[in-house]
């Protein structure tokens, strides 16, 4: 693993020095502070709430509001990861060093998840707003996040893939959207096909009824091992790729 | 330091580097040398292990490239051609980020991040962003990138293209100092580079090495093909006799003024003996009822060399003069 702490540093740093994460994270929160006051101003008006159906549950997964930005985040993270490295030639002085590819995909990887970290971190206010209000089930708080976590690894894996499939970090994000957006639409088919294998495949692969299952404190092993083979595998096509470079 | 055996590298069909072997020793400056497009960058790329080769076999610092890649990469510096850097970073921060990034260990990262800004002269410089430096600037970033690990090998393409004379002279005088340290492999296409900075050149074209030699030894190569004639009376004449020899390529009039004439004879490539070739000129010349006032072998710049390597190439290419020619050229 020689060079995953230099890269992984030095990725971090890039996405800080710029303005990129800022702006990403300034849009990103607004929406889900937005999504939040909304979500609670809804809930003020309530007399009596269902044990399933509190502010937590609409927050985590049953508002469109909280998919645009999870769908959104991960491809603007990975953007740059590699298409950048290659516009600018720098992925030539990178290559050289006494790196491992594994190492270096890695850490872009890693890089990028911790961003996405940080991004998520000051919505954890809300719970502290929220337990003002009445009692807070830290069990779904917990698997809440544990959701968010893993469906943002899985997105930016393929976020990191589609980096280094491109020279453009346009291109990146467009293809990364493209794949992101597509398996969340695909799994919308669960609600239109009502059984058989059509609807099994589109459940399976649904985000949205993955979040919801996270949202109600639910944590589905079948879950978990979906978004890890999407961090899996895409990162070991990454490396694949990237050490096809040498042979172009 | 560098040992390159019979290195061939393949796009599909078309060959970028052709079955290429050459040598560099310790404290040595080696100039490669060839136009554009000649595969310059593949093989330097190849041997810094940006690229894989199709065949053949790259020892550096006695580590074998395919066999121990990240342990072979240790010991080379390598600065790509335009000197690619991150322009966010400070110079100082992105030096420790190459340093940690080559495995010095933390201990010795400061230090030897100071010795390489030192050693390119930029320690005014240290806490400036990369962006806003000027080419020349960059250009020793990338220097003190290359040698910041201090590697047995340094491995520079194009170090100079794009700075003006005096960048450009601070950077060959910089390198002529790192061959104290370092085995030095450098790449260009202008030929005073090498005449200022290197001890020894290898000439490549189409992906063929087609010289190989100490500076001296390429200016023979040189020597040995042209002849220049200051005759005395008609000079259409002295043309004709000359350009009707045997082993003449061709003939080119140089300067006249009165009755004289000064001619350049450049002898074909299989002209072994252009010294009995000239005996044979002179004769002729006097017969025809002219005087010979002089007659010597051309001056050659390196520049001459160069083109008459590189063009022959295409001249002849693929027929057997090629061959015969490549033979003498490298021997």
């Amino acid at each position: 693993m020689s060079g995953f702490w230099p890269v992984f540093k030095r990725d971090l740093f890039a996405i800080f020095v710029t303005p990129t994460a800022w702006v990403l994270m300034v849009i990103f929160l607004f929406l889900e502070g937005f999504n939040f006051y909304w979500l609670t101003a809804h809930f003020a008006n309530q007399v009596d709430l269902a044990v399933d159906q509190g502010p937590l549950q609409w927050f985590f997964g049953d508002t469109i509001l909280f998919y645009l930005p999870l769908l959104m985040l991960p491809p603007a993270l990975t953007m740059r990861s590699f298409a950048e490295e290659r516009r600018a030639g720098t992925i030539e002085s990178l290559l050289t060093a006494p790196v491992s590819t594994a190492a270096v995909v890695l850490a872009k990887w890693c890089a990028a998840f911790a961003t996405y970290l940080i991004a998520w971190a000051p919505t954890l206010l809300y719970i502290v707003i929220l337990r003002r209000a009445g009692d807070v089930d830290w069990r779904v708080v917990g698997s809440s996040y544990l959701g968010v976590m893993l469906i943002g690894a899985g997105f930016l894996g393929i976020g990191v893939l589609m980096s280094a499939m491109s020279k453009s970090q346009f291109v990146a994000l467009v293809l990364a959207l493209a794949v992101t957006v597509g398996l969340f639409i695909i799994g919308i088919g669960e609600f239109i096909f009502d059984r058989g294998l059509a609807h099994d495949i589109c459940a399976h692969v649904s985000i949205w009824s993955q979040m919801a299952d996270f949202s109600k404190g639910q944590i589905d092993s079948r879950h978990i091992l979906f978004d890890l083979s999407l961090v899996v595998l895409p990162l070991f096509i990454t490396v694949r790729v990237v050490d096809s470079w040498r042979w172009g | 330091m560098i040992e390159v055996k019979r290195l061939t590298k393949s796009y599909g069909n078309v060959a970028a580097v052709r079955d290429v072997s050459f040598e560099v020793g310790a404290h040595e400056v080696v100039g490669f040398l060839g136009p554009n497009g000649a595969g310059k960058t593949t093989t330097l790329r190849i041997i810094a292990g940006f690229l894989g080769a199709t065949h053949g076999r790259v020892v550096v610092d006695g580590l074998d490239i395919v066999e121990e890649p990240i342990r072979a990469r240790t010991r080379v510096g390598y600065m790509p051609e335009n000197v690619p850097l991150y322009p966010e970073m400070r110079v100082s921060e992105y030096l420790r980020f190459r340093a940690e990034l080559k495995r010095v260990p933390r201990a010795k990262r400061k230090e030897l991040v100071q010795r390489a800004m030192h050693d390119v002269r930029i320690e005014d410089h240290a806490n400036v962003i990369i962006g806003q430096l000027s080419k020349g600037y960059r250009q020793r970033v990338g220097l003190a990138d290359a040698i910041v690990s201090r590697p047995a090998v340094l491995v520079l393409d194009e170090p100079t293209a794009g700075l003006d004379p005096n960048q450009i002279r601070e950077v060959r005088d910089l390198i002529r100092s790192l061959a104290k340290h370092h085995a030095v492999l450098l790449s260009t296409h202008i030929m005073s580079e090498v005449e200022s900075t290197c001890d020894r050149a290898l000439v490549i074209d189409r992906g063929r090495l087609v010289a190989e030699g100490t500076l001296d030894e390429l200016r023979k190569l040189r020597r040995s093909r042209a002849t220049r004639f200051t005759v005395r009376g008609d000079g259409d004449e002295a043309y004709e006799v000359l350009s009707k020899l045997t082993g003449v390529r061709d003939v080119h009039r140089e300067d006249e003024e009165d009755e004289v004439t000064v001619l350049e004879v450049r002898w074909t490539a299989k002209t072994l003996d252009p010294a009995g070739k000239t005996e044979e000129a002179v004769n002729a010349l006097v017969i025809a009822g002219l005087r010979v006032r002089e007659a010597s072998p051309a001056k050659a710049s390196l520049d001459d060399v160069f083109a008459l390597l590189t063009e022959d190439e295409g001249r002849n290419d693929d027929s057997r003069a090629d061959e015969d020619e490549e033979e003498e050229g490298s021997s």
